[in-house]
């Protein structure tokens, strides 16, 4: 089975005490969002970086309806459970960026606190075909004020739009990036993911010097 | 009339749940009826366990005590933490935080549900089995985010 006898390297601190800073053991974690409408191919974006095939979680998800059939006020906030696939990158001991693949029902704008607490940024990921079904993760994040960057994935090495009207379409604004990946590519991924956490880095640093 | 090439309809209503093949020998004694807090009302005997619904588990709870806990949380378990007087599912658990592991790790290993894990997690830790390692600090630092675009650039 899976014993472990704690190795002695591994010293595990006995204080539970919250946010007690430890030098020893487990990694920081450190996470992005992987965000889009159904079958866009965030599984294969999170799949084709991570280091461990994806696992997949379910967890609650609020939802505000909007739009055509908006059932009226008595109705406006539901909870519903979604599966999420997720993986995990080793960058060093000390130090793990794990990647939440989270979907963005059209038709739904969807808050979850959870997920965004503590998120460096997220990657949208679009479809040119079905470009409307990243609106609410766009939404979310613009009010979230979570740094994000769109990323159109190009199945086949082509695209459908490109990418200023692709930015016109979400009307973004101009310091979010919109850039062309290929989910099915490690480096293209990676090359993604860069760009998400220069926009966290810028981020930081705004936070830092205020 | 149907389908008479079915003898005794196979077809399980498949609960839209965490993959299968995660159902291994030695990682799944989540839902073994041991010590459920309560007789589960009304699971059909031929439906499958992962439609019990999941909060019965907790006792009916659904927001743990520990808002700070996430999915990424890391957890791992205290010496000497193998306690008789727990739960198949907390047991799981303590069994499978030896090495450090997130608590989105520990739903999807258990197949538990991210909410349900997180309140047993809680509660673990309540109970001085587990250590959870629960960060202050919203936002990360400019330094590690530099170690992680580092450790990116580094990926080929």
């Amino acid at each position: 089975m899976d014993f472990d006898p704690y190795p002695d390297r591994r010293v595990v601190g006995t204080a539970r005490v919250p946010g007690a800073p430890q030098k020893t053991t487990p990694p920081v974690p450190v996470k992005i969002i992987v965000a889009g409408g159904f079958g866009v191919g965030k599984t294969t974006t999170v799949g084709a970086i991570s280091e461990i095939s994806p696992l997949t979680t379910e967890a609650e998800m609020t939802l505000e309806a909007v739009g055509v059939d908006d059932p009226g006020p008595a109705t406006a906030k539901t909870t519903t459970t979604i599966a999420m696939d997720f993986g995990c990158v080793t960058i060093d001991q000390t130090l793990k960026l794990y990647l939440f693949g989270t979907p963005g029902q059209s038709r739904f704008s969807f808050m979850w606190d959870d997920l965004v607490r503590g998120a460096l940024g997220a990657l949208v990921v679009v479809d040119t075909s079905r470009i409307d079904d990243c609106y609410p993760a766009v939404d979310y994040f613009e009010r979230a004020g979570l740094p994000f960057v769109v990323g159109v994935n190009t199945f086949n090495g082509q695209l459908g739009y490109n990418l200023d009207e692709v930015r016109w379409a979400l009307a973004i604004r101009d310091d979010v990036p919109v850039l062309q990946f290929d989910a099915r590519y490690r480096a293209s991924v990676r090359d993604a993911l860069l760009v998400v956490l220069d926009q966290a880095l810028d981020k930081a640093m705004r936070m830092r010097s205020s | 009339m149907t389908n008479p090439a079915e003898p005794d309809e196979p077809d399980r209503p498949a609960a839209p749940a965490v993959r299968p093949f995660l159902r291994t020998p030695g990682s799944g004694p989540a839902y073994a009826p041991a010590s459920a807090p309560e007789p589960a009302p009304a699971v059909p005997p031929g439906e499958q366990p992962a439609s019990l619904r999941p909060f019965v588990i907790t006792s009916g709870r659904v927001a743990g005590q520990d808002a700070g806990i996430g999915l990424e949380t890391q957890v791992s378990a205290l010496p000497g933490a193998t306690g008789a007087r727990l739960s198949p599912e907390q047991r799981a658990i303590v069994q499978l935080c030896g090495e450090p592991l997130s608590v989105a790790e520990i739903s999807a290993r258990l197949r538990l549900h991210f909410g349900v894990a997180r309140i047993l997690v809680g509660d673990l830790r309540a109970a001085g089995h587990l250590d959870v390692h629960v960060l202050e600090n919203d936002f990360p630092d400019p330094e590690t985010i530099m170690r992680v675009i580092r450790g990116l650039r580094s990926i080929s």
